[in-house]
Parts: C-alpha cells; sequence; structure tokens
C-alpha cells in the first residue's frame, strides 16, 4: 500500500464521514484503491435495511424500520414494567402523553411518578444512592450531569448498544443541532435520549414595533430608528426604557418594557446568564464560570460585574414584584400584553398561540439575545471592542430521560425513551406548548435550516408569522458559533443557587453588584474544595472536548 | 389476704416502668440513633455519590459559626418568632375570651376560628403568592381601597412580613383552642364573686381569667415557641427564602444545604449547633416555668 | 353556654365584642374564600389582575376541581393522608398516653420534671435536620413509600408533644376518686384504665386533634419518604407547582380539599374542647 493510496483513502473515508459521499460509492472507489473487503467490513457498519415511511402496525412512528415491524409484532414487552421519575407538569406531561401509545404498540408498561421540580434532583440522587434503584430512568435537568457521574461507577447507562441495535425505535442523533447535542453526551458518549432543548431568545410584539407612530416616538426620544429587532445591548435596554411607563398598548394602564422573573430557587438565575453571557463570552473566550488552570471562579471579574449592574438595569424596567414572581407570572405580563419584550424559553411562543393564555397571537416577534460592542476576557484580563459580538445559549434544563444503571430492564427502557425521540413523536413535543419541549433537531425547522414546513407547524395549531419568527429566532440562537459554556461539573445545583441567591439580593437592593459577585465567588471556592479542587478541575476540562 | 392488701410503697411500683418504658425505648430509638447519626455526619465530610470521604473533626461547625448566611437565617428565624409568636399569643387569647363569654353564635364562632389549625401551610403559603400579589392580589386590593400600598413580594422585608402575617393567621387558631380550653375550666362561682369587684368583663379577664389560665397558656407559649423556631413551609412555600435571604429562616437554610445540595456533614452541623442554642433556651423557659407553677 | 359575664355585661360592651369577633371571624375566612375565589379560575385567569369576583371579573369554571377530582393520584393521596393520621393519632396514644399518667402519678428515680423536659427537647431539632438520618433508616428497614414507615416518623415526632400535655392533664385529674379506689383494693392498672383515662376525656380528644392535625398537614417528610404508592395528600400539594411555578387554581382546589377530613373531625370534638382543661392550676 504506497502512501499516495492512504492518503487518498482517507480523503475518501472523511467524504464518506461527513456524508458527502454514498456508502456505494465508497466501497467502490476504496475498492479500487486496493483495500480488502476485509478491512472494509470494519469500516462500515451493517447497512440497515431501507427505512420505512410509516407502518399500519405502529401508528405512532414514523419514520420505522422494517426490523422494528417486526419486532413489535412479537409484543416484545409483555409482562415488564418500567418506573419513569419526571417533572411534573410541561414536561412530564409530554412524557406522559406518550404513554398509552407505547404501552398499546409493544405490551409493556410504564409507570410515571411526577415530582415537583426543585426536589427532583433530590428524589433522584436519594433513590441512586440509596442503592434501590426503584426507577429504570429519571427525567433530568442537563446540569446533573456532573453528579451522575460522581461515583467510579456512573449512574447511568451509555446509549452506544442501544444506538446499533434496530429492532428499537428509530431517531437521529445526528441531526442534533451540535449546540444541544452536548447536553446529551458526556466525553463524547450519548447518554440521554432525545426530549427537550432549552434556549433563551428575545421574544417581543412585533405589532408595536412596527407602529409607526410608536416609531417616531422613539426616534424623537433617542434619535436613531426603533431597531426591530434589537441586535445590541445599549439598543435592548434602550427600547426597554422607552417602554416603560405609558400606555402604549392603549388598555388603560402603564405598561412595561420588559418582564421576567426571579424568584429564588425557580430558575430565575438563567435570566441573568442569558444576558450576561455576551461581557464574557467572545470569540477570544468560551469561559464564563471557571478558570480551567485554576478552577478559581471568574465570577466576579470586570466583565460579570458590569453585566450584572446592567441587569438591575434591565429588572428595573418590569414590575418591582418580578423579584418574587415563578416563571409563570413573568410570561403572563408579556401574553397579557402589558410587557414589550421577555427574554425567555420557547414556551413563551407557543403558549401565545393558545387564545385562553394570551391576547398576543400573532404579534410575536423574535430574535437571538442582543450582543455586545464590548466583552470582558476575566482570563487575560482585559476588555476588546468588537461590531458585534453575538452569543448564542442553551441555557435551561433540556429535560430530558436518562436510565438508571440499576435497572434491569435497560432495553424496555430505552425502547420507551427511543419511542419519544422518533420524528413523529418528536415533532408533536415540540409544536405542542404544553408539552414544554422545543425544537433542537434539524428536520424540525423551517428551509433553509432544516426540513419542516409551515403546513407541518400549521396543522398544531400555529399562527403562519409567529412559527416563522420563533424557528428562526431559535435557530440562530443554537448555531452560532460562540456559545455560551453551560456548567456541568459535580454540585452545579448548588454553584448556580449561590448565584441566584447573591442576584437576587441585588436585585431587592441588599447588596451591591461587585460585593455580590464577590461573595459569591468567595462561596464558589467553599463548594469547589468540598468536591476536591483537582477532581472538579479535572471534570471542568472535560467538559470542554466533547 | 396479703397479696390483696397493696401496700402504698409498692403501689404501682413495677406498672409505672411499664407504662412509661414503651414511649421511651421508642422515642431513644428513634431519636437517639438518628440523633448519633446527625452527629457523625457533623464530624464528617459528605460528597454526594461518594459518600463519606473523610473525618474532618471539627471543621464542619468552625465553618458554620463562621457562616455570615447561618447567622443571618438565625437572625431572621429570631424577628420572625420574635413578631408573630406573641402576637398569636395575644390575639388568641382575646379571642378565646371573647368567645368564652358565651354570646349566641359561640359554637360558629369557635368552629371557624379553630379552622385555619387543619390547613397545610404549604398550601398557606401558595395561596399566600396571589393574596399578595401586588398584581391584583386580594390583599393588595383590600388595602388599595383604604389608599395603603405594601410593598408585600416586591422588597425584602415586605417579604418577611407576609409570611408572617400568614403565620399569625395560621397559629392563632391554635393559642385560641388551648386558651379556650384552659379558660373552660373557671367555674361559675369563681365568676361571681369576681364581678362584684370588676367594672366590666375585661377586668375580669386581667384580673382572674389571665392568672388563672396561666399554667395552660404557659406549655401553649412553649410549645408554639419550639415549633415557631422550627418553622419552615409557610416562609419557604411563599418566597423560596428571598428575595435574596430575607425570608430565608434556619429550617430554610439548613434544607437547602442538606437536602437540595446533599452536604450532610456542614448541614448537621449546623442543626446540632441550633439544638444546643435552642435546648439552653426551653431549658431555662421551662424551669422557670416550673418556678411558677410551684 | 352563656357566661354570666354575658348576661351581665352592658349593650355597648355587647356590641363590641361582638364587632370583634365577627372580625376575627371574616379575618379568618378571607384566606378561605380567596381559595375558594382561586379554585373556579382556569390557570391562566390567576394570572388576571383584578380577577377578584367570580362572575363579575371572571367566569367561573369547575375544570379545576374536575380535574384535582378526577385524578386517581389524588384520591390516593387522601386515602394515604387519612390512614397515616389515624395511625399515627392511635399509636401515639397507645404509646405516649400511659407514659404520661406514669408521669404524672409516680416517683422515678430521676425528677419527672426532667424526663418531661427530655421528651420536650426531642421536638427541637427542625425536620430538615433529622431528615437524612430518618431517611437512611427507612432505607434500611425498608420502610420507603409505605404507610408504616410514615406512621413511625410521625409517631416520633408527636409522641412528646402528647406526652407532655396528657402529663398535665392527668396531673390535673383529681386524685380523689383515685384514691378511693385503692382504698377498696383496686391495682394500679385498675385505676390507670378505669378511672383516670375516662375522667380525662377532653385531654385525649384535644390531644388526638392536634396529633391528627399535625399529621395530616406534615409535608416535608410525606414528600422525602414517599414517592408513588404511599403519597400522602400534603406531600401532594406541595407537588402542585410545575415548571412554571404554582398552579394556583389547583393549589386552591388542593387546599381546599386538603382540610376537610380534619375539620369533620373537629366538628365533631368542639364539645370536649370546651369542657376544659386547667392543666394542674384550678381545683373545684
Amino acid at each position: 500500500m504506497n502512501h499516495d493510496a492512504t492518503d487518498r483513502f482517507k480523503e475518501l473515508a472523511c467524504d464518506y464521514l461527513r456524508r458527502r459521499m454514498g456508502r456505494r460509492q465508497f466501497l467502490a472507489m476504496a475498492a479500487e484503491l486496493g483495500f480488502s473487503a476485509a478491512v472494509l467490513s470494519r469500516l462500515i457498519r451493517p447497512a440497515r435495511a431501507a427505512l420505512l415511511d410509516s407502518s399500519p402496525d405502529a401508528p405512532y412512528e414514523s419514520p420505522i424500520s422494517p426490523e422494528r415491524v417486526a419486532f413489535l409484532k412479537t409484543k416484545p414487552y409483555r409482562g415488564t414494567t418500567i418506573n419513569v421519575m419526571v417533572l411534573k407538569a410541561t414536561v412530564g406531561d409530554g412524557l406522559k402523553y406518550h404513554v398509552p401509545h407505547w404501552e398499546a404498540e409493544t405490551g409493556g408498561k410504564v409507570n410515571v411518578a411526577e415530582v415537583p421540580i426543585e426536589t427532583l434532583h433530590t428524589q433522584i440522587f436519594s433513590d441512586l444512592t440509596s442503592g434501590l434503584g426503584r426507577y429504570d430512568a429519571y427525567m433530568t435537568g442537563a446540569w446533573f450531569y456532573g453528579d451522575f457521574f460522581q461515583p467510579q461507577d456512573p449512574y447511568i447507562v451509555a446509549l452506544d448498544r442501544f444506538l446499533s441495535d434496530p429492532r428499537h425505535p428509530y431517531w437521529e442523533p445526528d441531526q442534533w443541532l451540535p449546540a444541544m447535542k452536548t447536553l446529551y453526551t458526556w466525553q463524547g458518549k450519548l447518554y440521554g435520549v432525545l426530549f427537550d432543548g432549552d434556549a433563551q431568545a428575545l421574544y417581543y410584539r412585533k405589532d408595536v414595533f412596527t407602529n409607526p407612530d410608536v416609531q417616531a416616538k422613539f426616534k424623537a426620544k433617542t434619535g436613531y430608528d426603533l431597531p426591530a429587532p434589537p441586535k445590541t445591548m445599549k439598543q435592548m435596554h434602550d427600547l426597554a426604557d422607552f417602554f416603560t411607563g405609558w400606555d402604549w398598548n392603549q388598555d388603560g394602564s402603564k405598561d412595561w418594557g420588559i418582564s421576567l422573573h426571579a424568584k429564588v430557587n425557580e430558575q430565575g438565575f438563567f435570566h441573568f446568564l442569558t444576558l450576561a453571557g455576551p461581557y464574557v463570552i467572545s470569540p477570544e473566550n468560551k469561559y464564563f464560570f471557571f478558570n480551567p488552570d485554576t478552577m478559581k471562579p471568574l465570577i466576579n471579574s470586570e466583565g460579570h460585574v458590569r453585566a450584572l449592574e446592567d441587569y438591575v438595569k434591565f429588572v428595573s424596567n418590569g414590575p418591582q414584584e418580578q423579584i418574587s414572581w415563578t416563571l409563570g407570572q413573568g410570561w403572563n405580563l408579556f401574553l397579557a400584553g402589558h410587557a414589550v419584550m421577555e427574554p425567555t424559553w420557547g414556551d413563551l411562543p407557543t403558549l401565545a398561540q393558545d387564545p385562553k393564555e394570551s391576547k398576543v397571537a400573532g404579534k410575536i416577534g423574535a430574535c437571538p439575545i442582543p450582543g455586545t460592542t464590548e466583552a470582558f476576557n476575566p482570563i487575560l484580563g482585559q476588555w476588546k471592542t468588537y461590531d458585534l459580538n453575538q452569543v448564542g445559549n442553551t441555557n435551561g434544563g433540556s429535560w430530558h430521560c436518562v436510565i438508571s444503571r440499576f435497572s434491569k430492564k435497560q432495553d424496555a427502557t430505552y425502547d420507551f425513551l427511543a419511542f419519544m425521540a422518533n420524528r413523529k413523536n418528536a415533532f408533536f413535543n415540540c409544536s405542542n406548548g404544553w408539552t414544554g419541549v422545543q425544537p433542537g433537531m434539524r428536520y424540525e425547522y423551517l428551509p433553509p435550516a432544516g426540513t419542516s414546513s409551515i403546513a407541518e407547524w400549521q396543522a398544531q395549531g400555529w399562527n403562519t408569522a409567529d412559527t416563522a419568527e420563533y424557528l428562526h429566532a431559535y435557530y440562530q440562537e443554537l448555531s452560532m458559533p460562540v456559545q455560551e459554556e453551560y456548567l456541568r461539573i459535580p454540585g452545579t445545583a448548588e454553584y448556580w443557587h449561590e448565584l441566584d441567591v447573591n442576584v437576587s439580593s441585588v436585585l431587592a437592593g441588599q447588596t451591591k453588584s461587585k460585593a455580590a459577585l464577590d461573595a459569591t465567588a468567595a462561596a464558589w471556592e467553599t463548594i469547589t474544595e468540598r468536591y476536591g479542587r483537582s477532581a472538579q478541575k479535572a471534570l471542568y476540562q472535560a467538559s470542554f472536548k466533547t | 389476704m396479703a397479696a390483696a392488701r397493696i401496700s402504698r410503697g409498692q403501689y404501682g411500683a413495677r406498672l409505672k416502668y411499664v407504662l412509661l418504658l414503651p414511649a421511651v425505648v421508642w422515642v431513644v430509638a428513634f431519636t437517639f440513633l438518628p440523633l448519633v447519626s446527625v452527629i457523625r455526619y457533623s464530624f464528617a465530610a459528605y460528597v454526594l455519590g461518594r459518600g463519606i470521604t473523610g473525618y474532618v473533626g471539627l471543621a464542619n461547625y468552625i465553618e458554620v459559626v463562621n457562616s455570615a448566611r447561618f447567622w443571618h437565617s438565625i437572625m431572621v428565624t429570631a424577628i420572625y418568632v420574635a413578631v408573630s409568636v406573641p402576637v398569636e399569643v395575644a390575639l388568641g387569647f382575646l379571642i378565646a375570651w371573647l368567645v368564652h363569654l358565651g354570646p349566641p353564635g359561640t359554637r360558629t364562632f369557635r368552629t371557624i376560628i379553630g379552622a385555619p389549625l387543619f390547613t397545610m401551610e404549604v398550601a398557606i403559603g401558595y395561596l399566600g403568592v396571589t393574596m399578595f400579589s401586588s398584581q391584583g392580589g386580594l390583599i393588595a386590593v383590600l388595602l388599595a381601597k383604604i389608599g395603603i400600598d405594601i410593598p408585600w413580594l416586591s422588597s425584602a422585608w415586605g417579604g418577611l412580613a407576609a409570611a408572617i402575617v400568614l403565620d399569625i393567621w395560621r397559629w392563632t387558631s391554635f393559642m385560641f383552642l388551648i386558651v379556650l380550653a384552659g379558660l373552660g375550666s373557671i367555674t361559675t362561682e369563681l365568676y361571681d364573686a369576681a364581678i362584684l369587684d370588676a367594672k366590666n368583663h375585661w377586668q375580669v379577664m386581667w384580673r382572674l381569667a389571665v392568672p388563672l389560665a396561666w399554667p395552660v397558656t404557659s406549655i401553649a407559649i412553649l410549645l408554639r415557641t419550639i415549633e415557631s423556631l422550627k418553622v419552615f413551609a409557610i416562609p419557604f412555600a411563599l418566597t423560596t427564602g428571598g428575595p435574596g435571604t430575607s425570608t430565608e429562616v434556619f429550617s430554610a437554610t439548613d434544607y437547602l444545604t442538606t437536602i437540595q445540595f446533599f452536604d450532610f456533614g456542614k448541614g448537621s452541623a449546623m442543626g446540632i449547633v441550633f439544638l444546643i442554642m435552642v435546648s439552653a433556651v426551653i431549658t431555662v423557659f421551662f424551669r422557670q416555668m416550673r418556678r411558677r407553677l410551684g | 353556654m352563656t357566661n354570666v359575664l354575658w348576661v351581665r355585661a352592658s349593650m355597648w360592651s355587647r356590641l363590641i365584642v361582638y364587632v370583634l369577633l365577627i372580625g376575627a371571624a371574616a379575618w379568618t375566612l378571607m384566606p378561605f374564600a380567596w381559595a375558594i375565589v382561586n379554585s373556579v379560575k382556569t390557570l391562566a385567569d390567576t394570572f388576571q389582575a383584578g380577577a377578584i369576583i367570580p362572575f363579575v371579573d371572571f367566569t367561573p369554571t369547575l375544570k379545576s376541581w374536575d380535574e384535582v377530582l378526577s385524578d386517581p393520584q389524588v384520591v390516593r393521596a387522601f386515602v394515604s393522608s387519612i390512614v397515616v393520621s389515624a395511625g399515627t393519632t392511635v399509636f401515639v396514644l397507645l404509646l405516649g398516653v400511659p407514659a404520661a399518667y406514669s408521669l404524672a402519678r409516680f416517683e422515678f428515680p430521676i425528677d419527672s420534671n426532667d424526663i418531661t423536659l427530655w421528651f420536650l427537647s426531642q421536638r427541637v431539632l427542625p425536620p430538615a435536620v433529622v431528615l437524612v438520618p430518618f431517611y437512611l433508616l427507612m432505607v434500611q428497614f425498608r420502610l420507603i413509600d409505605t404507610w408504616t414507615g410514615l406512621i413511625f416518623c410521625y409517631s416520633t415526632f408527636n409522641l412528646a408533644f402528647a406526652v407532655v400535655i396528657m402529663r398535665d392533664i392527668f396531673r390535673d385529674v383529681s386524685t380523689e376518686i383515685e384514691d378511693a379506689a385503692k382504698v377498696e383494693g383496686a391495682s394500679a392498672w385498675q385505676v390507670f384504665w378505669m378511672i383516670a383515662l375516662p375522667l380525662s376525656l377532653d385531654g385525649l380528644v384535644v390531644t388526638s386533634v392536634l396529633v391528627f392535625a399535625f399529621s395530616w398537614n406534615e409535608a416535608l417528610f410525606a414528600s422525602a419518604l414517599t414517592s408513588q404508592d404511599a403519597m400522602t395528600f400534603s406531600a401532594l400539594v406541595l407537588a402542585s407547582r410545575s415548571t412554571r411555578g404554582v398552579d394556583f387554581n389547583i393549589a386552591s382546589v388542593n387546599t381546599l380539599i386538603g382540610i376537610i377530613p380534619p375539620v369533620i373531625l373537629y366538628f365533631f370534638v368542639q364539645r370536649y374542647l370546651a369542657r376544659g382543661l386547667s392543666f394542674g392550676a384550678v381545683k373545684g
């Protein structure tokens, strides 16, 4: 085998693996180079029988493999019961919806235990550490992953051996937007089955922004045209200021520039993480939480402090009571039409479609979170200017199920989870707001980003205009080249809680930004010491290599 | 016949232990063992997933005593108890007295006013979120009618005030019931005698009822105070310790540390420190009371 | 039973008493009324500012009630709560009443006041602290998610309380009848069982009601130690939260449902409460 052939073979292999070349073509060209069939057979997975679009035996799966159709005919899981622990409501309801369908198809039975969000982490890990193993699968938040990998033997099971088995429901991990896929993997292996994919984007009242009277007023006040959508933080702040304190929706009461929620322990801190990202993350720096060489917190850097000060200003453009609001209360202000912007999850535009919940269907504008013109590099300790530094995020729970190592029915459990990840069911989830699921797969987006269509979404009750806005913005958010890091080391819940409480103190006027972030950093150091600095450092560094 | 005549000294000599021991054994087993467990954890470093990673002597205790968060939660708890308990006692006694007077409709009043005791504190906390909301909550609306605007859930101290109000609502009925029962033992003859000296029923209350019902009331105050120091559900359900840490009572801090973050070492140390502090207070209180009863 | 003070009171005085009582009643009823109003709203309505009076500010609906009552998990949880609360009450009385009597009537090497104080000190530790050891204990005995496990836990918490209260009630029961019985040749057990217990009935009822109420309302341990089979109603209420925050309409329905059994119990035993306890102060 000469040198050129090896190089050429490498090129071919790359093309094949990147799907720029079909299998048959690759085999033919490789054979021409002289590679034996034996060698090639080790590279290429056995070809699957072609996928069917659907089968009358399995009305809830599409696409479906012939092996699966045959498998289902045997009612393979008759007599098997699996126990799943899920979040109460939204995503939990989403999962429960699919249970009877899977049971009918496979003969198996699913017991669902619903647990409120604050105790989910406790319940999962109490069950795992007690060794009782009463549950086969847990619905987990992406930030619990570090804790799953604490013991020598991780608590959860890698999915490789299931993925290659064509008898299980078919789903496409490579259709995932990369930023989302990382949250389901650990050091290169896949552990989670597709369910939810969270990211925060900025939603605004398109009808108000495009109203000529309003635009004129804005220009008169600020001197420039109303930016719809806003691209920079400054523009977003100007908009928030402008819309606060007068009745722009003509309903008799004064309205607000923004709405969000900030109650402690209710995921309110994600708003801060999202809005602070562009102040610190940039093409030159991807670290938001810790210095990877020393594991010292970065959270009290100049950039973070400025981000927090701006965040406080931003929050002041909404009702003071936001500091005690739950998520639903925050959404409600926007849905009732009293707030002009809200940075939040995709549940908002989905809920907006429901006339019982909202007055703003058809009026939604969406855009990625605005960026900054100046970002701080906390590792080097210096500011740098940019034309526009926009940062994507995957902030949120991205709730999905993982399989317990103690489960004695791992096959059946995976089967159920994959069932929900099958394209037909996954699309149902992300297009029905009450499930709380957001799109993470290419086939859920509109062209050119993906392969879905307006008609598909309309069929689930979506307003055309809103659909396009939402999907476009969401896709952009998830596919930005610069992404905010997502913390997944052991103890993440604790680190974030400290931040949550300290940010809340600032919002309530109890402390100043710098002091609060310094206190957070000090608390983080204690936590890091307790978990073991070198262990944390190793895991933190590893989490960046996907 | 000797068996039939039971001498005083032997009376109940064995029975008293038979009656007492099951309870003592139970309490020892189910509180002593867990307590030993807690003490053990307080000297250890515990990490989720790895269990006890080593024993660290007094490190946890030092951390707790140096923790501003811990002392802040003690302060919040102290304020909470210092405000809510006296108000509950005063209101409970007052209303019990009024009901005790026996006006027509007493039974109805008794049922209504005793009812809050049977509500779930968690549910009351949740109810409070909408009641105190400035966006059309019941209390906000009612207060607006008389021109008052209190930032219940929009400010740090407001959150604490709201939790205390809810607590008073719920626990006044506890004091009410116990005091009412205590007042019920005051016989008519005593009242007939008292009324000769007094100008109106308020004076009778002060001079007669308060002292006579004091044994009842003091036990109730003791029990209520102990419970109140452990308060958890109402402030946690209402504001989860926020805004910031303004409503984070001791139980909340301990709950977060132990249950949510699995830091058993520090959480246990916190509990022991709390136990020592409160036990000292209770012992003093109880001895004082005993002296009064003679 | 009208008090002589009321009979002798002036018109003015009576009016003040009534005004105060009605005020107290209104203050007590307000949250219940609010719960009722919220229970007939949809979730979206609960966020609506100013939606106070049904039919006027919003259209009421029974959907929330329907959702809760038709959920089999709710019915199961309700049953669990009843079983656990009743079980705890019975168990606590079984262990605590004899102990209280013993402390009230007999001498011990250790001063009975100190023993009582020791019992009392068991109540001081906040639940969050002992939750972990209890959880581990339950795991060891395989009592997680069982009624028995919860009953054991609750009994432990309430035993001290019952002993302290019943001790003082027994101390108050007049010893004349007991002494008479002793002279007649009754054994200590007979005195306890046939004389002291019936005489202390009022106190027993008060203690039972309070223990029942405490067990019924306890949410923290219930949600930590149970998840499916033995989940109690209060743990379920704790769980009427979703990722959106509290479902206010559901929580209101739960509040109202949750109050029913204890209040029924309370209603029936009211008269015992009025007859009075004096805790060792008044004789005659």
